[in-house]
């Protein structure tokens, strides 16, 4: 079953490349539809919704495989995975469908690498080794690089290469990170390598000596985070994002929002929550507080743009820094909420560009300053608009109220004596990114009252260009039909967010399972070291030099430290 | 006193007093109580549909106003059937559960009498507002109308939510969503740019006001582990010197989260210094501002305190916090309201100024006069706000008091007149009025409780309630008395863009016409209620120690019970009992304050502008009218203050976004590479030689670097290892 969810998207690729061209979208919908449908079908065969090992799992054929080194042995999915699988299966039969009347030249290519990117996206869900894992990882990029450097908007080429580039330099060091681990396995435990994703993460969680040191998990984390935080995208390193958005063509951005940056936060819940926790617990406040900065940051920033499609891009920014900050809360509550936060965001986000695409689409200007009132033109267009602006402000009784709730109250209550799961952030981080709560009430709903609200002002449109669109003023049946279907997900989930929660559960709570007894170490020892700390200012004060070095010996040794082959 | 002992003891009070109130416990039945939420919820459903089909007749008010009605029946019911509180469970929302702990929100309802009490008003005055709707808004029926009542019913979906939760998530769910629906209709003339603005600024000040609450919420979770009503009281009834010990080594976190709460009830209940924005969504068409501005969605703040009322009492400072803030507020919307021409927003600070006077009530201890003030205020402000629209709709959109005379006179205009009259007493606290009772209940309670400055507060209340008798007839003598003179306003119901233009037009813009059956019926319906109010406060009690008769009674089986006046030590007025000399004391200052607006408004017309001219032409009092009139510039200088500095850093943020980290250090790491190729770019000079150097070299370094392995790992072990 998940074997086919790889094959159709690139047989359906290959049968765009053989077809007609005027016959190239609708094998594209129909291809992208059936693997929809299989991940439908997937998930009503899948039987691991409540437990934490997952029992749906597909062989590579032998021939394919290389047990040797636990490279294309199998693809596998838990509910996390599961869960953003059906995202990307629905999400891309959408833009497809979305992309009907957008896209007029070389339709072959851009319904082809459609469908390559589908494949690669699905794969990274689904990956159980690293190679594979990061070959599909990278290979989002080529074909998220074609769509915006050929169908994208008027300063394409400088945002494409952009886009590749930043993410490309990144994971670069993430796979360095991440063979390092599979080298570190070799060497202690003495075993030939393996790039099995399951093996490494037992032996990098492996507390016992043997296990990575806290120094090697610090690399590995800072190696990690190279790649991930770039694709989430995390502050400092988001200035690719709302290039890459503004330029993309509609489908592109709808697929860059609603999928791309969830690879990000998926790599981290996948990889460096499991792999790295000493690190993890070490720098979770570090990296709590580039997400605040993050979600302020960007919020202003939205603020004070013209731009609707970018000040849609610079909101991402800011939403994901709840996503992670979430992530971070080590709490059940908070990484629910976080991988809630990467289904709701794709959700609300992605119907958000299919919406500025639709206006591009009539009016070819995304200038909030040229436009205004266009409710009063397009009411159906409009109640589409409001509905998604206020599930991605967090409406309660919508869905992205349930996501940034859950992560904002794990991030509160993760403090280092709460019961179950000890975390090291606290009330003020929670109190702190709330505040861009209120910053998102301000910049969507200031951008709603513009284009959406007050006096009617149309941007000029030339005849032709009218003429060329031959969209109906407000929506067709088919963007209608485009629309429909995410908001009635975004009001189900607000509504009975309960059956997601519990299918993730299990998953959750076992990937977070060493998480609560080594907080408590850490806080324990960072309370010890502050001691220790004292003492050694003291010891420091006598001329001799040794002693506080064993001493740093001493406690390297005491935390089973790095013992090598 | 420690901190802890001071939770102890204020938590323990309740179980140990005679006032220990019970706690819901979760029922099988009345499931069909789910049916005041549901009722509303069909309503939305069906009046989207009318918008989306098209529909352009009544129907969506009559879908609207029978569900609604259907919604109090169910309430009606609720109350007669109801002996003790329950919880009734309906459906699940948030389910977490890990380890030993659980993250539970349901829809649940909590039923008690506090919540009964509210809910009987909210949907009440919900459908008889819904009725009054039908007829004022029927110059939109092509229009707006269908998306109009859609978003009443959203509401009273969102405002039952918030009463009826038994959690604070639920709460909080009303909380956003009555926010939400106040967006919706505030902005409902959405072509108008200052409709536009106002709906914008009362959803981000209430989004302030809401982080405090889901702050407290947070805490409240991390201190007592369940969000649940029921949960908390019985914690918080049966709480151990230990267990507050516990509570307290948490750090003094637990004790912020009255303040929380309080920012959050500010943010809603339009409080110092979160107030701004009522005023302003005065731009909603007037129904939405009696209903929802005026009756009930601002009393969700008081509803808050009550219903969280055990929680107020972690820190010794929060409830004197309140009536200070409620106090002060109160006389700061009066001095505003004095000075206003657009009776409409007169009635808005009034309301700011009313709602002070229930967080005063809070604040001193009486949650039984600030529920029955929120009982009393529904009514008569509810007539105030619909008299102003009745005066809208007949005049063109025409609120300025100076342009309007005579009202009483005019054919077609007694009912309207004389409700408001009635209206009036009760807002000016004449005796016999309800008004009159319910807030001498909060002005005598400021004398009876200890601490707090509260003597100081009440005299301020007092000096406030005169000032509101004042502006209250200053408005109904001019309007209502004097020569008959009208102007027509420029607008048609606030909305310029159809107003002029539209199509069908039938009412012309030259002569007024006056209400029809919907609007005077509603209007008598509710000065009768007005009126009548003030026989709860004559019932008996049920039991010996509640005094203040019906209200009383719903407010003392409640958790808001811990605020019951404690008779067992009375402090005094200038000697008097606080009661008995209050209704002497308001009686005088409110007749003391309609006899000047008599003087200035009524008896010679033009006193009141030669008073306000001598002011300004006296440089020392100059301050004083222009500053009330400009609403003390409270707008400004959140404009100056917050508004601008965040616009400015966001604009200094874009712009170091671009060019500091983008093109400068980003593009910047993007450039080493090409730098370092640069340097070695003599060796791709294209001479083969070269080349085969280069190779050699490269060669050369692997196969160092092989030879050196183990070495270069020990390196990096140390480098990895031990270079911390």
């Amino acid at each position: 079953m998940l074997g086919w969810l790889l094959l159709i998207p690139l047989a359906t690729a290959i049968a765009i490349i053989a077809s007609p061209a005027r016959l190239a979208k609708f094998v594209a919908l129909g291809g992208s539809s059936l693997t929809f449908a299989i991940s439908i079908l997937a998930a009503l065969r899948f039987d691991g919704w409540e437990l934490s090992k997952p029992s749906m799992i597909y062989e590579f054929p032998d021939w394919m495989s290389n047990p040797h080194y636990g490279i294309l042995q199998y693809l596998e999915v838990d509910s996390v995975s599961l869960l953003l699988v059906l995202l990307t299966a629905l999400i891309v039969p959408l833009c497809v469908w979305g992309s009907f009347t957008a896209i007029n030249t070389r339709v072959k290519e851009y319904y082809g690498w459609m469908m390559v990117l589908l494949a690669a996206m699905l794969g990274v869900f689904m990956a159980r080794d690293l190679i594979f894992f990061y070959v599909c990882f990278e290979l989002t990029l080529l074909p998220m690089y074609f769509l915006i450097a050929i169908y994208g908007g008027a300063n394409r080429s400088k945002a494409a290469i952009k886009f590749f580039l930043f993410t490309f330099t990144g994971s670069i060091i993430t796979l360095a990170g991440l063979i390092y681990i599979g080298w570190q396995f070799t060497v202690s435990t003495a075993t030939p390598w393996t790039f099995d994703i399951l093996k490494l993460t037992n032996f990098a969680t492996d507390n016992e000596p043997g296990g990575l040191s806290n120094i090697q998990q610090a690399w590995i984390l800072l190696a990690l985070l190279c790649g991930f935080a770039v694709k989430i995208p995390l502050f400092p390193v988001h200035t690719w994002l709302p290039l890459a958005h503004t330029e993309a063509p509609t489908a592109g951005s709808v697929i860059l929002a609603a999928v791309l940056l969830k690879l990000g936060t998926y790599g981290m819940y996948r990889f460096v929550l499991p792999m790295v926790p000493h690190a993890v617990i070490e720098y979770a406040p570090a990296i709590a507080v580039l997400c605040i900065i993050g979600i302020l940051y960007a919020a202003l920033i939205c603020w004070v743009q013209t731009d609707i499609k970018k000040l849609i891009a610079y909101s991402s920014v800011s939403h994901l820094g709840f996503c992670i900050l979430g992530l971070v809360a080590l709490n059940p509550m908070g990484v629910q909420g976080s991988v809630l936060y990467m289904l709701n965001h794709g959700l609300s986000t992605g119907a958000l560009f299919f919406l500025v695409g639709m206006i591009y689409e009539r009016y070819h200007t995304r200038d909030m300053t040229k436009m205004s009132g266009l409710s009063r033109r397009m009411p159906v267009w409009a109640f589409f608009m409001v509905f998604f602006v206020l599930a991605s402000v967090g409406l309660p009784g919508l869905n992205g109220f349930i996501s940034e709730f859950l992560c904002l109250i794990g991030a509160f209550t993760a403090t280092a004596d709460a019961p179950d799961y000890p975390g090291v952030l606290g009330p003020w981080y929670a109190a702190f990114a709330g505040v861009g709560m209120i910053f998102a009430a301000m910049y969507l709903l200031i951008m709603v009252g513009k284009v959406v609200f007050g006096p009617l002002k149309e941007p000029a449109v030339s005849e032709d260009e009218h003429h060329g669109s031959k969209l109906p003023v407000d929506l067709s049946f088919r963007e209608i039909a485009i629309l429909t279907p995410l908001a009635v997900l975004c009001l189900y989930i607000g509504i009975r967010p309960a059956p997601i929660t519990d299918a993730l559960a299990a998953s959750i709570e076992d990937s977070l399972r060493l998480y609560p007894e080594m907080v408590t170490d850490h806080v324990q020892f960072a309370e010890q070291r502050s001691v220790t700390d004292d003492k050694d200012v003291v010891l420091t004060l006598v001329p001799s030099g040794d002693q506080p070095a064993s001493e740093d010996e001493q406690t390297v040794d005491e935390k089973g430290a790095l013992i090598d082959g | 006193m420690s901190d802890a002992l001071h939770i102890t003891m204020l938590l323990g009070q309740a179980a140990d007093s005679a006032h220990a109130w019970p706690i819901a416990q979760p029922t099988d039945g009345f499931k069909w109580a789910g049916w005041i939420l549901y009722l509303p919820i069909i309503s939305t459903i069906l009046c989207g549909l009318c918008a989306a089909l098209k529909v352009h007749n009544k129907l969506p008010a009559w879908i609207t106003v029978g569900l609604l009605g259907g919604s109090f029946i169910t309430t009606v019911a609720l109350y007669m059937q109801y002996t003790e509180p329950v919880t009734i469970y309906l459906f699940e929302w948030f389910n977490l559960k890990w380890a030993g702990s659980e993250f539970v929100a349901a829809f649940s309802l909590y039923v008690d009498k506090l919540t009964l009490l509210w809910m009987l008003f909210v949907t009440g005055l919900g459908t008889l507002i819904a009725l009054y709707a039908s007829e004022y808004m029927e110059s939109d029926v092509k229009r707006g109308y269908a998306r109009f009542f859609a978003g009443v019913s959203i509401f009273i979906v969102a405002m039952s939510a918030l009463v009826l939760g038994d959690n604070l998530v639920m709460l909080y769910l009303g909380w956003e969503g009555v926010g939400f629906a106040s967006y919706w209709l505030i902005g409902y003339y959405y072509q108008k740019p200052s409709a536009v603005a106002a709906a914008k600024k009362a959803f981000i000040v209430n989004r302030i006001g809401d982080l405090g609450l889901a702050l407290g919420l947070w805490l409240t979770y991390h201190y007592f582990g369940t969000i649940e009503y029921a949960g908390i009281f019985e914690q918080v009834q049966h709480i151990t010197a230990g267990e507050a010990a516990n509570l307290e080594a948490g750090g003094w976190y637990i004790t912020a989260i009255p303040f929380l709460f309080m920012i959050g009830a500010f943010g809603k209940s339009a409080q110092l210094p979160l107030f701004v924005w009522l005023p302003d969504a005065m731009e909603g068409p007037t129904p939405v501002s009696a209903l929802i501005h005026a009756a009930t969605m601002v009393t969700a703040g008081v509803y808050l305190l009550a219903r969280m009322f055990p929680l107020m009492e972690l820190h010794p400072a929060a409830l004197p916090t309140v009536a200070w803030i409620g106090g002060l507020t109160a006389l700061l919307g009066a001095t505003i309201g004095m000075a206003q021409y657009d009776f409409k927003r007169i009635w808005a600070y009034s309301t700011v100024s009313q709602l002070g006077y229930m967080f005063m009530g809070i604040g001193v201890l009486t949650t039984f006069g600030a529920a029955y003030h929120v009982f009393t205020h529904a009514f008569f402000k509810a007539v105030l706000f619909l008299t102003a629209g009745a005066v809208m709709h007949g005049f063109a959109g025409q609120l300025d008091l100076r342009k309007i005379s005579g009202l009483a006179k005019m054919n077609g205009w007694k009912i309207v007149s004389w409700t408001m009259f009635i209206g009036c007493l009760c807002l000016a606290g004449i005796p016999g009025t309800s008004g009159y009772f319910s807030k001498d209940a909060i002005l005598a309670e400021a004398f009876v409780t200890e601490g707090g400055g509260f003597k100081v507060l009440g005299w301020i209340a007092i000096i406030t309630a005169g000032l509101t008798a004042y502006y209250t007839f200053r408005v109904w003598f001019r309007i209502c008395t004097g020569p008959v003179h009208f102007e027509m306003g420029d607008e048609h119901h606030g909305d310029d863009d159809h107003g002029h233009n539209g199509h069908d037009d039938t009412h012309g813009h030259d002569q007024p016409h006056a209400p029809r059956l919907a609007i005077n019926g509603v209007l008598i319906i509710l000065a009768i209620g007005a009126v009548l109010a003030a026989v709860p406060n004559f019932m008996g009690n049920e039991s010996e120690h509640v005094h203040g008769g019906w209200v009383g009674d719903m407010v003392a089986e409640s958790s808001a019970a811990g605020g019951l006046p404690d008779h067992t030590k009375h402090g005094s007025i200038l000697g008097i009992d606080p009661h008995s000399a209050m209704y002497v004391i308001s009686a005088l200052v409110g007749l003391i304050g309609i006899a000047i607006a008599w003087r200035l408004h009524m008896a010679s017309r033009s006193t009141a502008d030669n008073l306000r001219a001598r002011l300004l032409g006296n440089p020392a009092t100059r301050w004083l009218p222009t500053a009330m009139e400009n609403k003390w510039y409270v707008d400004e200088v959140y404009h100056a203050v917050i508004r601008a500095p965040l616009w400015i850093l966001g604009h200094t943020l874009y712009i170091l976004d671009q060019f500091l980290l983008d093109r400068g250090i980003i593009d910047g790491i993007a450039r080493i590479p090409r730098v370092i190729a640069r340097m070695f770019q003599p060796l791709h000079n294209g001479v083969l030689q070269s080349y085969a150097v280069s190779m050699a070299g490269g060669v050369g370094l692997v196969t160092v670097l092989v030879i050196m392995l183990p070495q270069l790992r020990e390196f990096l072990n140390g480098l990895f290892g031990g270079g911390g």
